[in-house]
Parts: structure tokens; C-alpha cells; sequence
């Protein structure tokens, strides 16, 4: 052996070494340059990102209770390309065993309630490689499906919202579609509900586990914020009872019964706004369009004698005349051309402006209301919300027909005084009784109390009061408003033990034809009158039958005694403060 | 890098006596190497254990965690069903608490609507109202119907039972609230291991095999 390498041997160790410096080279291009990113795809193939859902907010009434909510649900797809006949180990025979892609169709079709072959239809379809079989299964069945192990057969975890009160306050809360919120609360406030999704990324070995050393990280989501409600759901449902039993009884088009609490520090909060029929959220195709909105809002009408408060408050208001001011009333008077009579013949009486108010006298109320400008009534008008719409924080406006002076036909600057020529909604009429049972003092009607956030804060909705009319005005409008209740046309309003105020009215219902041909029948009291403490107000649109058939104070009387006994109320101390409705001391003249 | 490094491996004494041994042109000086001394071989075994033990040490510590991961499978899995029975169980309380179906309740239990209450004044002594007799003819009525999409889920087991057989207190909100709240645990429903439940096929084994879509 030559004590120095052989010739060969150098040139041998010289091609390894120089395949070790390629090699080098090439793992140094790989692992450090790594040009083609394979250190990178493969993370990215072990790397899971996977979105953290957001619990949507759930709407609770005013008490608490749970009126919406968040379920788990599933939503069984299928990919077409995969499905297939498949083999399934058998315990029994200890073998595989065939299924065929129509014992599969069966199979589900039986667990997800629908038709065979139309699920085969969906598992069999081509051109697709997403089709859904069933959505929002719970988790009961989407077990059961997996159990299957049906090939191509695949669940997406969804959240289903469930109404647990189903009809009650249904058109408030509204619904949620397939792709988002459609209606009421759950559209309006879906920025509020729906709160932040988070994100969850770790990493997956080859077995589908996630290697617990590896990366992890999460970004928690920010659930969303839960809806507080004015709604009292006992209330609520107690009133849609009412209504629908009353609309029911005189075969109406519709009805509606709306509860304002007025309850120091809750005042102008809308306990219930009920409807003669109310969409099912969970299903809101089953009811009819028109219910699946609240028709507090939606529906404008003319309000009837209940507009002659407006015209009563404005005349005390500016001092054109008391409560106990005389007149002669009769039965037809012509006023500028145009002839005007109240509801029924009656001989020319002596009576208060307190009786005009209670026997609600189309004449009586046009001898008092001329005594003010036509501008002045008309901003009346305005100040207590006609002509404006009403927004109460729903998504749904509700809206009011009223025109400036200006516009007036002929008959417009007598017709508004009574409630006629001027239009607004059930909102719009409570809101006017809110004020005048409240020291004349404006607070906007409202239906979301707070925002809560998941951690307990909660954000009140507050709403800026504003003095319409003076406190004397407000007083001696309660007190009108008793003689209605006590001698005048709600007599049916009393509730033993209480004082009651209120005011009816009737008002012919536009056609879609033009002119009139129906009725919109309401009554709003107050209770009790040395303290007030609620705003009822009922009212029925089109009722079967002839003028002067309908009484609603039976209705009213049934909701009101539930929430003054709900609320534990105590029963009126002071005597009636009505004034007399005529002259003299005979009070019981003949209608 | 050079050759000359690559020749230098071998002892220098070695070489240095293979070489004279070439330079007196004799035969090959053939010696048998020096044993291994007790100390070093001891030095030796201890290092190979010392290396199979970390071994099997890691190789331990991975099984367990491997295992573990599986349990933390399980667990979310058993803890994603008890919420669900939960959910499906609290649904059947706030269906049976709608004010439609306690009206219901009410009325098979032969209750009527109540007659206006009496009330005294307490300072006086004064009856202000008094009450009146229910009248077995004042039935509720059933205008409002319940809601539509939440029948109980007898699947989920009756809530009736449920309270019936558990301790007292297991079905307050509180416990409702804690089963209700989402896991927080990192395979949760819809996360990659999210899937599997008691009772599924095991091929034979314990641990079920994990799946990656839900």
C-alpha cells in the first residue's frame, strides 16, 4: 500500500465530494431557500383554521323571559360525486354488508321527514358536488345520520333560532331567513345580535388529531350583545288573546291592543302591542302578509272622536275655554256651507264642554274648536305627532296623512277637529293619550329597553321627553276624560275600585276604491286617573255590521284590570273628578 | 476540505510502527489491540441505557399524549351531546313556559280566568272592592296558538323525568347556564375532530377513530 492515495482514489473522493457539495447545494436550496415553499404548503396542509362562531344575542322581554334564542342545528349536504352504493360492517354476521345509494335515500329520507326519492334525486344529482338534503336537523337526527356513515353524505353545524313563545310578540321580534334576518327586531338590531366571529387555528397530523405540541391559536369571538325588550310577554300574550277573541267576535278585518306603561322611569315603554292574528317566526310563511308586521305601525287610519282630545287639550291649552264652559248643542249645524250633525238625532242640549267631550259631539266640538285659528289647531296637530311618521326603534314607520291648512278641501278645517281628513297609526293615537295622561309632558314611545352585553352591561335606550301641553291642561283632560268613562260613551270601561279615563272613537275606513266603506272602531283609556299608570288602547278595523254595533270597552277593561293587577297597583283613593256633561241639575237626557 | 485530514484517522504511534516496520521490509507486525477496560465498558452500557431510556421515556410521553388527545376527544364529544340534550331540554322548559301552554295546563287542571280581586285599605278598614266568586265558565281562550316548531323532543328524553330522577337543584339555571355555555375546549362542535360519539363503531378498538368533517 503507497503511503499517499492512489490516482484513482483522488479522483474518486473528488466526484463524492463533489456529489456531496451538489447535495449540499441542493439541501441548502430546499430546507434553507426553500424557493418552491414545501416547508410552507406543508404547514399550511397541518394548519387548521377554523372560524369560531358568535353566539347571536338572544331577545328576552322585559322581565327576562326568553323570547328568541340560538339552538344547535345541522344542515345535512351531500356531494354527489362521492355518494355511491358502500359496505358497512355488520355485528351480526360479522361481515360487510352492501348498501346501495337507495337504501341510503330511504334511510334519510325516514330520518329528515321528506320524500325518497327526491332525496335520491339530491344525493344521485350531477354536475354539482353540493346539494342539500335537509336543513336545520337537530342534533338528535344529525347523530343518527352519521351513524349511517353514508359516503358523500356530509352535516355543517348551523344555529337555528327558536322562538319559544312562537306567535307571542311574533310580528315585534320578526324572523330570521335562510340568508339573514328579514323582519322586525331580529333585521333591525342584526348588527347588535350578531356580534364578532373568532378564529381557532392549531395544527392536524395525518390521523386527523391535533398535535398537541404544534401551534395553537385562538382569537375568542365576541358573542353578540342580547336585546332587552319593553315587552312584557305575560301582557303581551294576554292581549293577543283579547284582540283576537274581540276581532273574532265582529268578524274584523283586523285588531290590534297596545299597552304604554307610564310607571315612573318606564314612561313611554310599550309593554304590549298585540294584533288580532301574529306570524309564528318559526314559520312565518303560514300566516298572512299582513300580520307579519306590527300593525300598531304599519296600518294609518283616521282616528275618529279620539282626534277630539287634540282639539279639547289645544282649547284648554290656549285658554279658549274651560271645562265647564256652556253651549247649546244641536243635532245639525252648518258651519261655512257645510253641514254637519253628530252620531245620532238628539234635542238642542245645554251642556259643559266636559259633556260635549263626553257625549263626543261633532257640533259641540266645532263651537269650541272654531274658537282657534286653523293654523293653530293644525300645530297642534303636529306637536302631539300627526303628520310626522313614527319611529319607535323597529325598522317599520308608522305613518300619518296629515296636510297644512293650506291644502285643506272645504270640509278639512271642520273634520279635523273630530278626528276626520287626517291619518295616523295606532302609536300615533297612543302617544297623544301618553302625553295627556302624563302632565302633558311628550315621551316617545319605545320597544327596546337595553342592549346587554355578554358580559352583564347592559346600554339603556334612552329617549329625550318634551312638554306638549301644561300640567293644568293634562289635569283637566283626565278629568274629560272621566266623564267619558263615568256618564258618556265608554260607560263599559269601569273598573271597580279604580278611576278610569278614556275616549272612543269611530271613523270611516278609506276603500281602496276611494271614498269609505268599513269602519275603524277604537278606544284608548288611562288608568288609574290620580296616578296614571297605563295607556290601553284597542282598535278594530272593519267589523261586520252597522254603526253603533261595537263596544271595545269590555276588551280594554279585561287588559287593563290585568295589568294593573299584574303590576299590583293599588285602587284609586280619591272620588270621581268628572265634571258634569250638562247644565243644571238633570244629567240624564236621553242620547 | 483536504485529502490529507482523511489519511490522519488512524493512531500516529500505529502508523508511525507500520512505517518503520515497511522501511526494515519485514513481515506485517501483527498485535492484538488492548482490551477494553471494565471501567469503559460500564461508561459504555451506562450511555446506551441512559439513551434507551430517554427513548422510551419520549416514546411514553407521546403515547400519553397521544392518548390524552383522544380522551380530550371523547370528552368534547360526551360534553358536546350533554349540551345538546340540554339544549333540547331546556327548549321542552321554555315551550312548557310559554304563556300558550301554561293557559293550556291551566285550563286541563279545570282552572278559570280569576274574578276581580277584593281589596281593603288597611288604614281604614274599608272594604275599597269587594271580590268575587270565579265564575267555572271564564275559560281562557286559545286564540294564540303554540309555537309551531318547538314540540318537545321526546328523543331528548322527557324534562319531567329528568327532574324527577335528578338531585335537587341539577336542573336550576345555573346548571343549565354552565351546560349551555360553549366548550371551551379546542375541538368543539365543527372543529376538525368534532364527529364521533359514544356508541359509534370502534373497528375492534377502544378509542374511536377521529374524524375530520362533522
Amino acid at each position: 500500500m503507497a503511503r499517499t492515495l492512489s490516482l484513482r482514489m483522488r479522483i474518486g473522493l473528488a466526484i463524492v465530494l463533489a456529489l456531496l457539495v451538489v447535495l449540499g447545494g441542493r439541501l441548502f436550496h430546499i430546507q434553507g431557500l426553500d424557493p418552491a415553499g414545501h416547508a410552507h404548503q406543508a404547514i399550511s396542509n397541518r394548519l387548521h383554521t377554523v372560524e369560531v362562531p358568535a353566539a347571536r344575542g338572544d331577545i328576552i322581554d322585559t322581565q327576562g323571559r326568553l323570547l328568541a334564542g340560538s339552538a344547535d342545528r345541522y344542515d345535512i349536504v351531500a356531494d354527489p360525486r362521492l355518494t355511491g352504493d358502500y359496505t358497512v360492517p355488520d355485528e351480526e354476521l360479522g361481515m360487510q354488508r352492501p348498501v346501495t345509494v337507495e337504501e341510503t335515500a330511504e334511510e334519510l329520507a325516514t330520518l329528515v321527514e321528506s320524500d325518497a326519492e327526491d332525496v335520491l334525486e339530491r344525493l344521485t344529482a350531477e354536475d354539482t358536488h353540493y346539494s342539500t338534503i335537509a336543513r336545520n336537523v337537530t342534533p338528535e337526527v344529525h347523530q343518527r345520520i352519521m351513524e349511517l356513515r353514508a359516503p358523500g353524505v356530509y352535516a355543517e353545524p348551523v344555529s337555528e333560532r327558536t322562538y319559544p313563545s312562537g306567535p307571542v310578540a311574533g310580528s315585534i321580534i320578526g324572523f330570521v331567513g335562510v340568508d339573514g334576518p328579514l323582519e322586525g327586531l331580529e333585521a333591525e338590531e342584526n348588527e347588535a345580535l350578531t356580534g364578532e366571529p373568532g378564529e381557532r387555528i392549531y395544527e392536524v397530523g395525518a390521523d386527523g388529531v391535533r398535535i398537541p405540541t404544534a401551534t395553537y391559536e385562538e382569537i375568542p369571538a365576541e358573542d353578540g350583545q342580547d336585546l332587552r325588550l319593553t315587552i312584557d310577554q305575560d301582557i303581551q300574550w294576554f292581549a293577543q288573546e283579547a284582540i283576537a277573541e274581540k276581532t273574532s267576535e265582529y268578524n274584523a278585518q283586523w285588531g290590534n291592543a297596545t299597552v304604554v306603561d307610564l310607571r315612573e322611569g318606564r314612561e313611554g315603554e310599550i309593554l304590549a302591542m298585540a294584533d288580532s292574528e301574529t306570524v309564528d317566526p318559526s314559520d312565518p310563511a303560514a300566516t298572512d302578509e299582513l300580520f307579519r308586521r306590527p300593525l300598531a305601525l304599519t296600518q294609518d287610519f283616521e282616528p275618529g272622536s279620539g282626534g277630539k282630545s287634540v282639539t279639547f287639550a289645544a282649547a284648554l291649552e290656549e285658554g279658549v275655554v274651560e271645562p265647564e264652559s256652556e253651549f247649546s248643542v244641536p243635532y245639525r249645524m252648518t258651519v261655512d256651507g257645510e253641514s254637519i250633525r253628530n252620531a245620532r238625532s238628539h234635542a238642542e242640549y245645554d251642556m259643559t264642554a266636559a259633556g260635549i267631550y263626553a257625549r263626543s259631539y261633532n257640533t259641540g266640538t266645532l263651537m269650541i274648536g272654531n274658537r282657534m285659528e286653523e293654523q293653530t289647531r293644525y300645530d297642534y296637530l303636529r306637536q302631539v305627532g300627526y303628520g310626522e311618521p313614527m319611529d319607535i326603534g323597529l325598522g317599520v314607520e308608522g305613518q300619518s296623512i296629515l296636510r297644512p291648512p293650506e291644502e285643506w278641501d272645504r270640509r278639512q278645517p271642520l273634520t279635523t277637529q273630530f278626528g276626520q281628513g287626517y291619518t295616523g297609526s295606532v302609536l300615533h293615537n297612543v302617544q297623544l293619550y301618553q302625553m295627556l295622561a302624563q302632565d302633558g309632558v311628550k315621551h316617545p314611545l319605545r320597544i327596546v329597553d337595553a342592549h346587554v352585553d355578554p358580559d352583564g352591561e347592559e346600554h339603556l335606550v334612552t329617549s329625550e321627553p318634551e312638554r306638549i301641553f301644561s300640567s293644568n291642561t293634562s289635569q283637566e283632560m283626565l278629568k274629560l276624560m272621566e266623564g267619558v268613562v263615568d256618564y258618556g260613551s265608554a260607560m263599559g270601561a269601569q273598573i271597580d275600585g279604580y278611576r278610569v279615563g278614556g275616549k272612543s272613537g269611530t271613523a270611516e275606513a278609506a276603500g281602496a276604491a276611494g271614498g269609505f266603506d268599513g269602519y275603524t272602531v277604537n278606544f284608548i283609556g288611562v288608568a288609574p286617573l290620580d296616578d296614571p299608570q297605563f295607556v290601553v288602547s284597542i282598535t278594530v278595523h272593519r267589523p261586520a255590521g252597522q254603526f253603533g254595533d261595537w263596544d271595545l270597552t269590555n276588551t280594554f277593561r279585561d287588559i287593563m284590570t290585568h295589568a294593573l293587577t299584574s303590576y299590583d297597583v293599588p285602587p284609586s283613593e280619591e272620588e270621581s273628578g268628572a265634571y258634569d256633561g250638562f247644565v243644571g241639575e238633570r244629567q240624564d237626557y236621553p242620547w | 476540505m483536504s485529502v490529507l485530514p482523511l489519511a490522519e484517522p488512524q493512531p500516529a504511534e500505529h502508523a508511525a510502527r507500520r512505517r518503520a516496520a515497511a522501511s526494515e521490509g519485514a513481515k506485517p507486525d501483527l498485535k492484538a489491540l488492548p482490551t477494553v477496560q471494565r471501567r469503559q465498558k460500564g461508561l459504555i452500557v451506562g450511555v446506551l441505557m441512559l439513551l434507551i431510556t430517554a427513548l422510551a421515556a419520549v416514546l411514553a410521553t407521546n403515547i400519553y399524549v397521544a392518548n390524552s388527545q383522544y380522551d380530550v376527544v371523547q370528552m368534547t364529544n360526551e360534553h358536546r351531546d350533554l349540551v345538546h340534550q340540554n339544549q333540547a331540554l331546556s327548549q321542552q322548559v321554555q315551550f312548557l313556559e310559554s304563556p300558550q301552554s301554561l293557559s293550556n295546563s291551566a285550563v286541563s287542571l279545570g282552572m278559570v280566568m280569576p274574578a276581580p280581586a277584593g281589596t281593603i285599605d288597611l288604614s281604614t278598614g274599608d272594604i275599597v272592592s269587594g271580590a268575587e266568586v270565579a265564575s267555572s265558565s271564564e275559560v281562557p281562550s286559545s286564540f294564540v296558538s303554540a309555537p309551531s316548531s318547538l314540540q318537545p323532543e321526546l328523543s331528548a328524553g322527557d324534562v319531567a323525568e329528568h327532574a324527577e330522577t335528578s338531585a335537587s337543584g341539577l336542573l336550576g339555571t345555573g346548571a343549565l347556564h354552565t351546560l349551555s355555555q360553549p366548550s371551551a375546549g379546542e375541538n368543539s362542535p365543527g372543529t376538525a375532530t368534532g364527529g364521533t360519539s359514544p356508541g359509534t363503531d370502534l373497528h375492534g378498538g377502544t378509542i374511536p377513530a377521529p374524524k375530520l368533517t362533522d
